[in-house]
Protein backbone atom coordinates (compact mmCIF):
# COMPACT_ATOMS: atom_id res chain seq x y z
CA UNK A 1 0.00 0.00 0.00
CA UNK A 2 0.92 3.44 0.02
CA UNK A 3 2.63 5.55 2.44
CA UNK A 4 2.53 9.49 2.20
CA UNK A 5 1.04 8.23 -1.24
CA UNK A 6 3.74 6.68 -2.30
CA UNK A 7 3.72 2.97 -3.74
CA UNK A 8 6.60 0.70 -3.98
CA UNK A 9 6.49 0.04 -7.13
CA UNK A 10 6.05 3.52 -8.64
CA UNK A 11 3.42 2.64 -10.19
CA UNK A 12 1.72 5.58 -11.05
CA UNK A 13 4.69 7.72 -12.00
CA UNK A 14 5.98 4.70 -14.73
CA UNK A 15 2.05 4.91 -15.84
CA UNK A 16 2.21 8.29 -16.89
CA UNK A 17 5.61 8.08 -18.68
CA UNK A 18 4.13 5.60 -21.01
CA UNK A 19 1.23 8.03 -21.90
CA UNK A 20 1.06 10.49 -24.81
CA UNK A 21 2.81 13.14 -23.34
CA UNK A 22 3.86 11.79 -20.12
CA UNK A 23 7.38 11.49 -21.12
CA UNK A 24 7.52 15.69 -21.08
CA UNK A 25 7.71 15.23 -17.24
CA UNK A 26 11.28 14.47 -16.88
CA UNK A 27 12.21 17.67 -18.34
CA UNK A 28 11.02 19.60 -15.72
CA UNK A 29 13.78 21.14 -13.43
CA UNK A 30 11.15 23.14 -11.32
CA UNK A 31 11.94 26.27 -12.23
CA UNK A 32 8.56 27.26 -11.27
CA UNK A 33 7.34 29.65 -14.85
CA UNK A 34 4.37 27.49 -14.35
CA UNK A 35 3.12 28.41 -11.33
CA UNK A 36 3.87 31.94 -12.01
CA UNK A 37 2.33 32.29 -15.35
CA UNK A 38 -1.15 30.39 -14.02
CA UNK A 39 -3.93 32.02 -13.62
CA UNK A 40 -5.64 29.86 -10.63
CA UNK A 41 -2.26 30.10 -8.66
CA UNK A 42 -2.44 33.75 -8.73
CA UNK A 43 -5.66 33.61 -6.71
CA UNK A 44 -5.27 30.82 -5.04
CA UNK A 45 -2.09 29.66 -3.30
CA UNK A 46 -2.98 25.86 -2.56
CA UNK A 47 -2.33 25.65 -6.53
CA UNK A 48 0.58 25.40 -7.59
CA UNK A 49 1.56 23.45 -10.82
CA UNK A 50 5.24 22.90 -9.71
CA UNK A 51 4.31 21.60 -6.97
CA UNK A 52 2.37 18.95 -8.77
CA UNK A 53 5.00 18.23 -11.08
CA UNK A 54 7.17 17.70 -7.94
CA UNK A 55 4.49 15.18 -6.61
CA UNK A 56 4.61 13.17 -9.73
CA UNK A 57 8.35 13.13 -10.22
CA UNK A 58 9.01 11.38 -6.27
CA UNK A 59 6.20 9.29 -7.50
CA UNK A 60 3.46 10.48 -4.89
CA UNK A 61 0.09 9.32 -6.09
CA UNK A 62 -2.07 11.89 -3.92
CA UNK A 63 -2.04 14.36 -6.67
CA UNK A 64 -4.71 12.15 -8.07
CA UNK A 65 -7.41 12.05 -5.15
CA UNK A 66 -7.24 16.15 -5.09
CA UNK A 67 -10.22 18.05 -6.29
CA UNK A 68 -7.58 20.96 -6.71
CA UNK A 69 -6.42 19.36 -9.63
CA UNK A 70 -9.77 19.55 -11.56
CA UNK A 71 -9.50 23.23 -11.02
CA UNK A 72 -6.69 23.54 -13.32
CA UNK A 73 -8.33 25.95 -17.07
CA UNK A 74 -6.94 24.15 -19.16
CA UNK A 75 -5.59 27.19 -20.68
CA UNK A 76 -2.27 25.93 -21.19
CA UNK A 77 -0.59 29.40 -20.22
CA UNK A 78 2.29 27.26 -17.90
CA UNK A 79 3.24 25.15 -20.95
CA UNK A 80 3.56 28.23 -22.99
CA UNK A 81 5.84 29.60 -20.72
CA UNK A 82 7.86 27.14 -19.85
CA UNK A 83 11.28 27.02 -20.94
CA UNK A 84 11.25 23.25 -21.53
CA UNK A 85 8.08 22.52 -22.99
CA UNK A 86 6.82 20.01 -20.47
CA UNK A 87 3.14 19.07 -21.58
CA UNK A 88 1.80 20.02 -17.71
CA UNK A 89 -2.09 21.07 -19.18
CA UNK A 90 -1.67 17.05 -19.90
CA UNK A 91 -0.37 15.84 -17.06
CA UNK A 92 -2.43 17.01 -14.97
CA UNK A 93 -5.59 15.06 -17.07
CA UNK A 94 -3.82 12.07 -16.64
CA UNK A 95 -4.01 12.56 -12.79
CA UNK A 96 -7.34 13.54 -13.26
CA UNK A 97 -8.14 9.89 -15.25
CA UNK A 98 -6.35 8.22 -12.09
CA UNK A 99 -8.59 9.89 -10.05
CA UNK A 100 -11.99 8.27 -11.30
CA UNK A 101 -11.75 5.32 -9.98
CA UNK A 102 -11.69 7.00 -6.29
CA UNK A 103 -14.41 9.06 -7.29
CA UNK A 104 -12.15 12.48 -8.02
CA UNK A 105 -14.38 13.43 -10.81
CA UNK A 106 -17.08 16.43 -10.77
CA UNK A 107 -20.16 15.05 -11.00
CA UNK A 108 -20.70 17.53 -14.23
CA UNK A 109 -18.28 15.99 -15.79
CA UNK A 110 -19.52 12.40 -15.50
CA UNK A 111 -22.99 13.35 -16.45
CA UNK A 112 -21.48 15.19 -19.72
CA UNK A 113 -19.50 11.96 -20.33
CA UNK A 114 -22.10 10.08 -20.17
CA UNK A 115 -24.19 12.51 -22.43
CA UNK A 116 -21.42 11.68 -25.19
CA UNK A 117 -21.47 7.78 -25.07
CA UNK A 118 -25.16 7.77 -24.79
CA UNK A 119 -26.21 10.71 -27.00
CA UNK A 120 -22.92 11.12 -29.00
CA UNK A 121 -22.98 14.77 -28.02
CA UNK A 122 -22.91 16.88 -24.56
CA UNK A 123 -26.71 18.00 -24.23
CA UNK A 124 -29.60 16.23 -24.72
CA UNK A 125 -31.15 18.06 -27.89
CA UNK A 126 -34.82 19.22 -27.31
CA UNK A 127 -37.80 19.63 -29.54
CA UNK A 128 -37.84 23.46 -29.55
CA UNK A 129 -33.91 23.61 -30.49
CA UNK A 130 -35.05 21.63 -33.85
CA UNK A 131 -37.57 24.44 -34.53
CA UNK A 132 -35.39 26.89 -33.73
CA UNK A 133 -32.43 25.35 -36.78
CA UNK A 134 -35.77 24.73 -38.72
CA UNK A 135 -36.93 28.19 -38.73
CA UNK A 136 -33.69 29.78 -39.06
CA UNK A 137 -33.07 27.34 -42.31
CA UNK A 138 -30.15 25.64 -40.76
CA UNK A 139 -29.31 22.09 -41.76
CA UNK A 140 -30.57 18.66 -40.09
CA UNK A 141 -27.83 17.16 -38.64
CA UNK A 142 -29.35 13.81 -38.08
CA UNK A 143 -28.67 11.71 -35.11
CA UNK A 144 -24.82 10.65 -34.29
CA UNK A 145 -24.01 7.65 -34.78
CA UNK A 146 -23.71 6.53 -31.27
CA UNK A 147 -23.91 2.41 -32.00
CA UNK A 148 -19.94 3.12 -33.57
CA UNK A 149 -18.71 4.52 -30.05
CA UNK A 150 -19.86 2.18 -28.32
CA UNK A 151 -18.00 -0.13 -30.55
CA UNK A 152 -14.27 1.47 -31.06
CA UNK A 153 -14.78 1.87 -27.23
CA UNK A 154 -15.20 -1.97 -25.79
CA UNK A 155 -11.41 -2.74 -25.34
CA UNK A 156 -11.12 0.48 -23.09
CA UNK A 157 -14.07 -0.36 -21.05
CA UNK A 158 -14.68 2.97 -21.16
CA UNK A 159 -18.80 3.21 -20.96
CA UNK A 160 -18.48 0.53 -18.05
CA UNK A 161 -16.38 2.38 -16.34
CA UNK A 162 -18.30 6.14 -16.73
CA UNK A 163 -21.23 4.51 -15.47
CA UNK A 164 -20.05 2.60 -12.86
CA UNK A 165 -18.20 6.24 -11.90
CA UNK A 166 -19.15 7.84 -8.69
CA UNK A 167 -18.50 11.46 -7.48
CA UNK A 168 -17.33 12.62 -4.27
CA UNK A 169 -18.85 15.85 -4.49
CA UNK A 170 -22.37 15.40 -5.34
CA UNK A 171 -24.57 18.08 -8.40
CA UNK A 172 -23.96 21.58 -8.46
CA UNK A 173 -23.35 24.24 -6.39
CA UNK A 174 -21.49 22.13 -3.51
CA UNK A 175 -18.58 23.58 -2.30
CA UNK B 1 -16.58 38.11 -59.86
CA UNK B 2 -19.73 36.11 -60.28
CA UNK B 3 -17.36 33.56 -61.77
CA UNK B 4 -15.18 33.23 -59.08
CA UNK B 5 -15.05 29.03 -57.79
CA UNK B 6 -16.72 28.76 -54.19
CA UNK B 7 -14.42 27.29 -51.28
CA UNK B 8 -16.03 24.09 -49.39
CA UNK B 9 -14.94 23.02 -45.95
CA UNK B 10 -16.83 19.79 -44.05
CA UNK B 11 -18.50 21.63 -41.37
CA UNK B 12 -17.93 20.47 -38.05
CA UNK B 13 -20.67 21.59 -35.91
CA UNK B 14 -20.02 20.17 -32.26
CA UNK B 15 -22.94 20.39 -29.90
CA UNK B 16 -23.35 23.65 -28.23
CA UNK B 17 -23.49 26.11 -31.00
CA UNK B 18 -25.99 23.91 -33.37
CA UNK B 19 -28.23 23.80 -30.54
CA UNK B 20 -27.70 26.19 -27.81
CA UNK B 21 -26.30 29.11 -29.67
CA UNK B 22 -27.49 28.74 -33.50
CA UNK B 23 -27.19 32.53 -34.37
CA UNK B 24 -23.29 31.68 -34.50
CA UNK B 25 -24.15 29.32 -37.31
CA UNK B 26 -26.89 31.18 -38.98
CA UNK B 27 -24.51 34.50 -38.78
CA UNK B 28 -21.65 33.16 -39.96
CA UNK B 29 -22.94 30.80 -42.70
CA UNK B 30 -24.51 34.23 -44.23
CA UNK B 31 -21.46 35.90 -43.84
CA UNK B 32 -19.59 33.23 -45.97
CA UNK B 33 -22.37 32.77 -48.45
CA UNK B 34 -21.40 36.30 -49.04
CA UNK B 35 -17.34 35.52 -49.38
CA UNK B 36 -18.64 32.35 -51.53
CA UNK B 37 -17.84 29.51 -48.86
CA UNK B 38 -19.75 26.63 -48.28
CA UNK B 39 -19.88 24.94 -45.41
CA UNK B 40 -21.26 20.66 -46.15
CA UNK B 41 -22.11 18.57 -42.74
CA UNK B 42 -21.81 15.09 -42.37
CA UNK B 43 -24.13 13.54 -40.12
CA UNK B 44 -21.13 10.37 -39.26
CA UNK B 45 -19.66 12.97 -36.95
CA UNK B 46 -20.18 12.76 -32.69
CA UNK B 47 -19.23 14.89 -30.28
CA UNK B 48 -15.37 15.94 -30.92
CA UNK B 49 -15.30 15.32 -28.14
CA UNK B 50 -15.10 18.36 -25.73
CA UNK B 51 -11.21 18.76 -24.19
CA UNK B 52 -11.93 20.30 -21.09
CA UNK B 53 -13.67 17.56 -19.20
CA UNK B 54 -13.68 14.08 -20.83
CA UNK B 55 -10.15 13.32 -21.24
CA UNK B 56 -9.92 13.98 -17.58
CA UNK B 57 -12.16 10.76 -17.55
CA UNK B 58 -10.56 8.70 -20.08
CA UNK B 59 -7.81 10.40 -22.63
CA UNK B 60 -7.67 7.12 -24.37
CA UNK B 61 -11.34 7.18 -25.34
CA UNK B 62 -10.69 10.63 -26.03
CA UNK B 63 -7.94 10.24 -28.50
CA UNK B 64 -10.35 7.50 -29.97
CA UNK B 65 -13.54 9.20 -30.52
CA UNK B 66 -11.44 11.93 -32.18
CA UNK B 67 -10.13 9.74 -34.39
CA UNK B 68 -13.81 8.55 -35.33
CA UNK B 69 -14.05 12.30 -36.32
CA UNK B 70 -11.09 12.84 -38.06
CA UNK B 71 -11.93 9.47 -39.99
CA UNK B 72 -15.08 10.51 -40.94
CA UNK B 73 -13.58 13.60 -42.28
CA UNK B 74 -11.24 12.11 -44.13
CA UNK B 75 -13.84 10.17 -46.72
CA UNK B 76 -14.19 13.70 -48.24
CA UNK B 77 -11.25 15.33 -49.90
CA UNK B 78 -12.13 18.59 -48.51
CA UNK B 79 -10.95 20.04 -45.28
CA UNK B 80 -12.26 20.35 -42.07
CA UNK B 81 -13.36 23.78 -40.44
CA UNK B 82 -15.05 23.43 -36.56
CA UNK B 83 -17.06 26.67 -35.87
CA UNK B 84 -16.69 25.85 -31.97
CA UNK B 85 -12.99 26.35 -30.40
CA UNK B 86 -13.46 23.31 -27.83
CA UNK B 87 -14.20 20.92 -31.09
CA UNK B 88 -11.42 22.80 -32.98
CA UNK B 89 -8.97 22.11 -29.90
CA UNK B 90 -9.67 18.71 -29.75
CA UNK B 91 -9.42 17.48 -33.39
CA UNK B 92 -6.95 19.36 -34.27
CA UNK B 93 -4.58 17.71 -31.41
CA UNK B 94 -5.94 14.47 -32.54
CA UNK B 95 -4.87 14.87 -35.97
CA UNK B 96 -1.54 15.93 -34.79
CA UNK B 97 -1.02 13.04 -32.37
CA UNK B 98 -2.31 10.81 -35.27
CA UNK B 99 0.27 12.37 -37.94
CA UNK B 100 2.90 12.73 -35.16
CA UNK B 101 2.70 9.30 -33.37
CA UNK B 102 2.85 5.89 -34.82
CA UNK B 103 2.20 3.76 -31.63
CA UNK B 104 -1.31 5.75 -31.32
CA UNK B 105 -2.02 5.74 -34.69
CA UNK B 106 -1.70 2.14 -35.12
CA UNK B 107 -3.42 1.54 -31.58
CA UNK B 108 -6.61 3.56 -32.70
CA UNK B 109 -6.67 2.08 -35.96
CA UNK B 110 -7.23 -0.73 -34.76
CA UNK B 111 -10.26 0.10 -32.98
CA UNK B 112 -11.75 2.29 -35.50
CA UNK B 113 -11.18 -0.78 -37.95
CA UNK B 114 -14.09 -2.15 -36.02
CA UNK B 115 -16.54 0.28 -37.92
CA UNK B 116 -14.79 0.19 -40.72
CA UNK B 117 -13.29 3.05 -40.62
CA UNK B 118 -9.20 4.40 -40.93
CA UNK B 119 -7.76 7.72 -39.83
CA UNK B 120 -4.13 9.31 -41.17
CA UNK B 121 -4.38 12.57 -39.77
CA UNK B 122 -3.43 14.27 -43.07
CA UNK B 123 -7.01 15.40 -43.43
CA UNK B 124 -6.62 19.95 -42.58
CA UNK B 125 -8.27 20.52 -38.99
CA UNK B 126 -9.61 24.54 -39.53
CA UNK B 127 -10.80 27.26 -37.53
CA UNK B 128 -12.57 30.11 -38.88
CA UNK B 129 -9.93 32.36 -38.68
CA UNK B 130 -7.27 30.30 -40.71
CA UNK B 131 -10.46 30.31 -43.39
CA UNK B 132 -10.94 34.00 -42.91
CA UNK B 133 -7.67 35.28 -42.79
CA UNK B 134 -5.66 32.67 -44.74
CA UNK B 135 -8.08 31.29 -47.39
CA UNK B 136 -10.32 34.29 -47.82
CA UNK B 137 -8.20 36.84 -46.64
CA UNK B 138 -8.67 40.78 -45.77
CA UNK B 139 -8.35 41.52 -49.27
CA UNK B 140 -11.78 39.64 -50.36
CA UNK B 141 -13.78 40.28 -47.11
CA UNK B 142 -12.66 44.04 -47.42
CA UNK B 143 -14.91 44.06 -50.50
CA UNK B 144 -18.40 42.96 -48.84
CA UNK B 145 -17.93 45.38 -46.39
CA UNK B 146 -20.68 47.90 -46.99
CA UNK B 147 -21.56 49.17 -43.48
CA UNK B 148 -18.26 49.65 -41.69
CA UNK B 149 -18.45 49.80 -37.57
CA UNK B 150 -16.90 53.56 -37.91
CA UNK B 151 -16.15 54.93 -33.95
CA UNK B 152 -15.94 51.30 -32.45
CA UNK B 153 -13.45 50.62 -30.27
CA UNK B 154 -13.94 46.42 -30.06
CA UNK B 155 -11.67 44.24 -27.90
CA UNK B 156 -10.44 40.96 -28.75
CA UNK B 157 -11.15 37.53 -26.48
CA UNK B 158 -9.81 34.78 -28.60
CA UNK B 159 -9.82 31.73 -26.35
CA UNK B 160 -7.13 29.75 -25.12
CA UNK B 161 -8.32 26.40 -26.78
CA UNK B 162 -8.65 27.78 -30.61
CA UNK B 163 -4.96 29.19 -30.07
CA UNK B 164 -2.79 26.81 -28.10
CA UNK B 165 -1.07 24.68 -28.48
CA UNK B 166 0.33 26.17 -31.27
CA UNK B 167 2.18 23.12 -32.97
CA UNK B 168 -1.31 21.20 -33.33
CA UNK B 169 -3.37 24.73 -34.04
CA UNK B 170 -1.37 26.66 -36.32
CA UNK B 171 -2.00 29.75 -35.49
CA UNK B 172 0.23 32.89 -35.61
CA UNK B 173 1.27 33.13 -32.36
CA UNK B 174 0.54 31.24 -28.48
CA UNK B 175 0.90 34.61 -26.51
CA UNK B 176 0.15 37.60 -29.18
CA UNK B 177 -2.15 36.63 -32.43
CA UNK B 178 -3.10 39.28 -34.31
CA UNK B 179 -5.78 37.69 -37.26
CA UNK B 180 -8.93 38.69 -34.91
CA UNK B 181 -7.68 42.23 -34.96
CA UNK B 182 -6.89 41.99 -38.58
CA UNK B 183 -10.35 41.14 -38.71
CA UNK B 184 -11.68 44.11 -36.37
CA UNK B 185 -9.79 46.75 -38.68
CA UNK B 186 -11.20 45.42 -41.70
CA UNK B 187 -15.04 45.54 -40.57
CA UNK B 188 -13.88 49.26 -39.91
CA UNK B 189 -13.52 49.15 -36.05
CA UNK B 190 -10.67 49.94 -34.12
CA UNK B 191 -9.17 47.15 -32.44
CA UNK B 192 -8.17 47.72 -28.34
CA UNK B 193 -5.33 46.58 -26.63
CA UNK B 194 -5.48 45.20 -22.55
CA UNK B 195 -3.56 43.43 -20.08
CA UNK B 196 -3.51 40.04 -20.20
CA UNK B 197 -5.38 39.80 -23.57
CA UNK B 198 -4.44 35.92 -24.17
CA UNK B 199 -6.33 34.95 -20.43
CA UNK B 200 -9.03 32.42 -20.00
CA UNK B 201 -12.16 33.33 -19.82
CA UNK B 202 -12.66 31.05 -16.60
CA UNK B 203 -15.27 28.64 -17.94
CA UNK B 204 -13.80 25.69 -17.88
CA UNK B 205 -13.62 25.18 -13.90
CA UNK B 206 -17.30 26.26 -13.66
CA UNK B 207 -18.18 22.50 -12.65
CA UNK B 208 -15.72 22.20 -10.22
CA UNK B 209 -15.34 25.45 -8.51
CA UNK B 210 -17.76 28.37 -9.43
CA UNK B 211 -16.54 31.19 -7.46
CA UNK B 212 -12.91 31.19 -8.94
CA UNK B 213 -14.34 30.38 -12.28
CA UNK B 214 -16.55 33.74 -11.96
CA UNK B 215 -13.07 35.42 -10.69
CA UNK B 216 -11.31 35.06 -13.32
CA UNK B 217 -13.92 35.76 -15.85
CA UNK B 218 -14.28 38.98 -13.69
CA UNK B 219 -10.96 40.31 -14.01
CA UNK B 220 -11.22 39.53 -17.45
CA UNK B 221 -14.15 41.95 -17.75
CA UNK B 222 -12.37 44.35 -15.71
CA UNK B 223 -9.23 44.58 -17.65
CA UNK B 224 -10.84 44.99 -21.20
CA UNK B 225 -13.53 47.58 -19.54
CA UNK B 226 -10.12 49.46 -18.30
CA UNK B 227 -8.63 50.04 -21.94
CA UNK B 228 -11.83 51.47 -22.52
CA UNK B 229 -13.82 49.23 -25.42
CA UNK B 230 -17.43 49.59 -26.47
CA UNK B 231 -17.86 45.64 -26.83
CA UNK B 232 -16.15 42.16 -27.00
CA UNK B 233 -15.33 39.72 -30.21
CA UNK B 234 -15.25 36.38 -29.77
CA UNK B 235 -15.23 32.87 -31.50
CA UNK B 236 -15.69 30.21 -28.46
CA UNK B 237 -19.36 29.48 -27.85
CA UNK B 238 -17.96 28.49 -24.35
CA UNK B 239 -16.42 31.89 -23.58
CA UNK B 240 -19.59 33.57 -25.28
CA UNK B 241 -21.48 31.95 -22.53
CA UNK B 242 -19.30 32.86 -19.57
CA UNK B 243 -18.61 36.11 -20.67
CA UNK B 244 -21.97 37.52 -22.12
CA UNK B 245 -24.64 35.24 -21.12
CA UNK B 246 -23.24 34.64 -17.50
CA UNK B 247 -21.81 38.34 -17.29
CA UNK B 248 -24.07 39.91 -14.71
CA UNK B 249 -23.10 37.19 -12.62
CA UNK B 250 -19.58 37.69 -12.73
CA UNK B 251 -19.38 40.91 -12.82
CA UNK B 252 -20.69 40.89 -9.30
CA UNK B 253 -17.25 39.48 -7.94
CA UNK B 254 -15.68 43.07 -8.91
CA UNK B 255 -17.76 45.34 -10.65
CA UNK B 256 -21.39 45.36 -9.90
CA UNK B 257 -23.61 47.34 -12.28
CA UNK B 258 -21.03 47.25 -15.40
CA UNK B 259 -22.03 45.51 -18.27
CA UNK B 260 -20.24 45.27 -21.81
CA UNK B 261 -21.80 43.86 -25.09
CA UNK B 262 -20.39 41.23 -26.91
CA UNK B 263 -20.62 40.18 -30.29
CA UNK B 264 -19.93 36.49 -31.91
CA UNK B 265 -17.45 36.98 -34.88
CA UNK B 266 -20.42 35.92 -37.13
CA UNK B 267 -22.20 38.88 -35.79
CA UNK B 268 -19.39 41.28 -35.99
CA UNK B 269 -19.04 40.76 -39.44
CA UNK B 270 -22.35 40.54 -40.60
CA UNK B 271 -22.89 43.82 -39.20
CA UNK B 272 -20.14 45.35 -41.26
CA UNK B 273 -21.43 43.48 -44.74
CA UNK B 274 -24.98 45.22 -43.71
CA UNK B 275 -26.86 42.28 -42.41
CA UNK B 276 -28.73 44.29 -39.71
CA UNK B 277 -31.49 42.87 -39.55
CA UNK B 278 -30.25 39.04 -39.25
CA UNK B 279 -28.16 40.12 -36.52
CA UNK B 280 -31.01 42.13 -34.33
CA UNK B 281 -33.61 39.28 -35.31
CA UNK B 282 -31.65 37.32 -32.96
CA UNK B 283 -30.23 39.67 -30.21
CA UNK B 284 -33.21 39.53 -27.79
CA UNK B 285 -33.02 35.83 -27.55
CA UNK B 286 -29.35 35.28 -27.12
CA UNK B 287 -27.74 38.84 -25.88
CA UNK B 288 -28.75 39.58 -22.18
CA UNK B 289 -26.43 42.43 -23.07
CA UNK B 290 -27.91 44.93 -25.57
CA UNK B 291 -25.95 45.16 -28.46
CA UNK B 292 -28.13 48.01 -30.07
CA UNK B 293 -26.21 50.77 -28.42
CA UNK B 294 -22.78 49.86 -30.26
CA UNK B 295 -25.61 50.47 -33.74
CA UNK B 296 -26.38 53.44 -32.06
CA UNK B 297 -22.73 54.66 -31.77
CA UNK B 298 -21.95 53.82 -35.31
CA UNK B 299 -24.87 56.22 -36.06
CA UNK B 300 -27.11 53.32 -37.71
CA UNK B 301 -30.65 53.39 -37.67
CA UNK B 302 -32.77 50.59 -35.95
CA UNK B 303 -36.46 50.55 -35.88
Amino acid sequence: MTASGISADLEFRKWILQQPEGETLLRCYQCGRCTSACPIAAIDDSFNPRLFLEKIILADESLAEERLIWTCLTCEQCEVRCPEHVKIPEILVLAKVRGLVSGNTPQTALDRARAILSEGRTILVSEPMLKTRDKMGLPDLGRPPVEQLRTILKELGTVQRVESAESRYGGDGDE
Amino acid sequence: MGMSKSIEYTYFPGCTIPFRLPHFELTMKEVLKRLNVELITDEGHTCCPEPTTFPGIDIEAWLTVGARNIAVSESSSRDTMALCSGCFHTLSIVKHTLQSDKAIRERVNRRLKKVGLQATGEVSVKNILHVLHEDVGLKRIAKEITQPLKGLSIATHYGCHLVRPVEATHMDDAENPRWLENLIKVAGAEPVDYEDKMACCGAPIGPSDESKSFKITAQKLRKIRNAGADAIVLICPTCYTQLETQQRKAVEYLDPEFSLPVLYLGEMLALAMGLTDLVLSNSKRYHRVKIQPLLEKMGVDIE
